[in-house]
């Protein structure tokens, strides 16, 4: 792997070199984005950093990392995270996912837990809990894009992206990552049918973090989600929607290291 | 020339401020602005104008749409059940049933060869790739859509030649393990193939693959555009010159007995353009996969900056236009009969030529009356005066 300070480097996994974001020394713990990849100047990831060697990969498609041809579901993207945590040095690993980076923090530990040491889920999506005619997920792609702003943050009007004043290139990536984020996950919309009942072999301690105004999906869900992850931890993020690790990275970043230090 | 007559069953009867409302006029517009007893009589004056059609030698085209103002024609099949029996002349076109949206294109491919059938051969079957509010209403991934247009047209076409009992097929898009369609299609190989396209690397391959090509409301210059791709792609290919039966143009049409009339009636039509093409911003500009990424800086600004390209979709541009500018960029013909003939010639000089006409000759609230005087007026004024289409050598084989 290639360090290059702030900026993102690249990273070699399963044939396909995509950018990672890399900051801190120490135990490695990898961040798996959301619907947007991280913004190599997002707090959390210097918070995050003081207690391990943080690792934030641009899936496939997401950001600027490319995407095989034969690369086009959540299955690959499982796959392409155990590769990656199969890389990295150390017996094993703590893993974080944020909302769709949490489906496939739950996907691979269903899967694999012997090179996990612990799983934080922060706003994960991934299951159906609700009736047929109730979605569980908020549609970010048939809704308008005004009551998914509404939704996805508790101060929208501090947090949520103004388009105008993105740059050119952030554009590119935002939309990027939208295309991604459809192609992976849009039938059925953000879940697996069968991971509901995997989720019992998940062996690793697990927290479950969410932000407390989250509407995208909400904490009812949450819970739920939580009480069928044997032993796991369910907490609220005050005065944060679904994205926690931008509105709240202190609070964030503070649950996530009593959790390591337990 | 092959003349086409095209009316999408608009339902223009939501009132004015209620689409002034909406974020959008398809896809989330909801059903109950829509009076089923106002439908009935929409679908049987639209199916009286195709049996007039019929009785003057004017082919029809038969087209799909979901959940809008736009059309109430949701299932193309359906209509050819229709049409295949109570016309018993003319050719009809299904421009088409909408294989991107669609589960299972052998069940397409059977329905296509069942309305051949009982057509006795008069079916053409073309190709859309469909796009914006009908991949939220067909439930289908707006990304990858055009992969999965070429793999359902190739499902297709091997279903309808395929007589010698069950296949398989295992593509990336669609898995059938045991196609086998009774009855297979009543013309052999199969029905003649079209696609509307004004993309040159689509029509490049529409050219190799010999369909015929037909734009719809593009004007002049993207079609010379998309037909010259196509032209180019044969001879690169060492496949011999398309005759102008290999192309089709389509555009709002509208004869009257005078100019004044022609304008004034024909001037309806662009409620097709000015209002029913109305979609919030999640089904047309931000919907993924419909534009590259790289266009994004102009499509999630809401105050673009000044020289950025679009990247709407084409008919995009065409919202509020008048009829005195829709006449002049092709997009509509109307007027008396001579005034029409010559709108159409020089089009037809304009792209280089084309077989088929296509003519969407009722929208909005142009009525059936008038969409039935035009269209007699059109077959009898107009169409015996354009030239005669011709053929191209590879398709003259196939037919002899």
């Amino acid at each position: 792997m290639t360090d290059t300070g702030r900026e993102a480097g690249r990273l070699t996994v399963a044939g396909i070199e995509i950018e990672a974001l890399r900051r801190g020394e120490g135990r490695p713990i990898v961040l798996l984005h959301g619907f947007q990849t991280l913004d190599p100047e997002a707090r959390v990831l210097d918070l995050l950093a003081r207690h391990g060697a943080v690792l934030a990969p641009s899936l496939p498609g997401f950001g600027r990392s490319p995407r095989p041809d034969d690369f086009d579901t959540v299955a690959d993207l499982v796959h392409f995270v155990l590769a990656l945590i199969d890389e990295l040095p150390g017996e094993r690993a703590i893993l974080v996912g944020l909302s769709f980076g949490g489906w496939l923090a739950a996907e691979a530990a269903v899967k694999c837990c012997h090179r996990i040491d612990r799983l934080v889920l922060v706003d994960p999506v991934g299951i159906k809990i609700g009736p047929p005619d109730q979605p569980d997920i908020l549609d970010i792609f048939n809704r308008s894009p005004d009551e998914v702003r509404a939704k996805s943050w508790h101060d929208p009007d501090r947090f949520a992206p103004d388009f105008d004043e993105m740059s050119d290139e952030a554009l590119i990536v935002h939309a990027r990552n939208r295309e991604a984020l459809c192609r992976y996950a849009w039938h059925p919309y953000m879940y697996d049918p069968q991971l509901k009942r995997w989720l019992a072999r998940i062996g690793v301690p697990t927290l479950v973090l969410w932000g407390e105004s989250d509407r995208i999906v909400t904490q009812d869900y949450g819970r739920a989600y939580s009480a069928l992850i044997p032993g796991a931890r369910f907490e609220l993020i005050a005065r944060a929607g679904h994205h926690p690790e931008i509105e709240q990275p202190e609070a964030l970043v503070a649950r996530i290291a009593a959790f390591l230090h337990q | 020339m092959q003349a086409w007559y095209h009316c999408e069953n608009v339902y223009p009867f939501v009132p004015q401020d209620v689409l002034d409302r909406a974020p959008s006029v398809r896809g989330s517009l909801p059903n109950r602005y829509c009076d089923p007893k106002i439908a009935a009589d929409l679908f049987h004056e639209c199916l009286d104008e195709h049996l007039l059609c019929d009785d003057l030698g004017v082919n029809v085209v038969s087209i799909e749409h979901h959940s809008g103002i736009n059309s109430l024609y949701g299932a193309s099949p359906l209509i050819l059940g229709i049409l295949a029996r109570q016309t018993k002349k003319v050719r009809i076109l299904s421009l088409g049933t909408l294989i991107t949206v669609r589960p299972d294109p052998v069940r397409i491919a059977e329905e296509y060869a069942t309305a051949d059938v009982v057509s006795r051969g008069r079916l053409d079957i073309g190709f859309v790739k469909s796009g914006d509010s009908e991949m939220a209403s067909g439930n289908a991934n707006p990304v990858g859509f055009v992969d999965r247009f070429w793999e359902a047209i190739d499902l297709i076409i091997k279903t309808l030649t395929a007589h010698d009992g069950p296949f398989s097929w295992e593509g990336k898009y669609y898995t059938h393990r045991h196609v086998n369609i009774w009855p297979p299609p009543y013309q052999r190989p199969h029905p003649p193939l079209w696609a509307a396209s004004g993309d040159p690397e689509t029509t490049a391959e529409l050219g190799r693959r010999g369909f015929v090509n037909a734009l719809v409301l593009r004007g002049p210059q993207a079609s010379k555009r998309a037909f010259d791709s196509y032209r180019a792609a044969r001879r690169e290919a060492g496949l011999p010159e398309p005759g102008t039966d290999r192309f089709a143009y389509a555009a709002l049409a509208y004869v009257g007995d005078s100019d004044a009339e022609g304008v004034a009636v024909g001037g309806k039509l662009l409620w097709f353009l000015n209002t029913s093409l109305k979609q919030a911003p999640q089904f047309s500009r931000l919907l993924p996969g419909r534009n590259p990424p790289e266009l994004a800086p102009q499509l999630w600004r809401t105050k673009p900056r000044p020289g950025a390209a679009g990247g709407g979709r084409p008919a995009d541009g065409l919202i509020g236009i008048t009829a005195e500018q829709a006449i002049a960029r092709g997009i509509l013909f109307a007027g008396n009969p001579d005034t029409v003939y010559r709108q159409i010639m020089r089009v037809y000089d304009e792209v280089g030529g084309f077989g088929h006409l296509i003519f969407i000759g009722r929208s909005g609230f142009l009525d059936h009356r008038e969409a039935e005087k035009g269209i007699r007026l059109m077959a009898k004024e107009v169409l015996p005066r354009l030239p005669a289409m011709t053929t191209t050598p590879q398709a003259r084989q196939a037919a002899e």
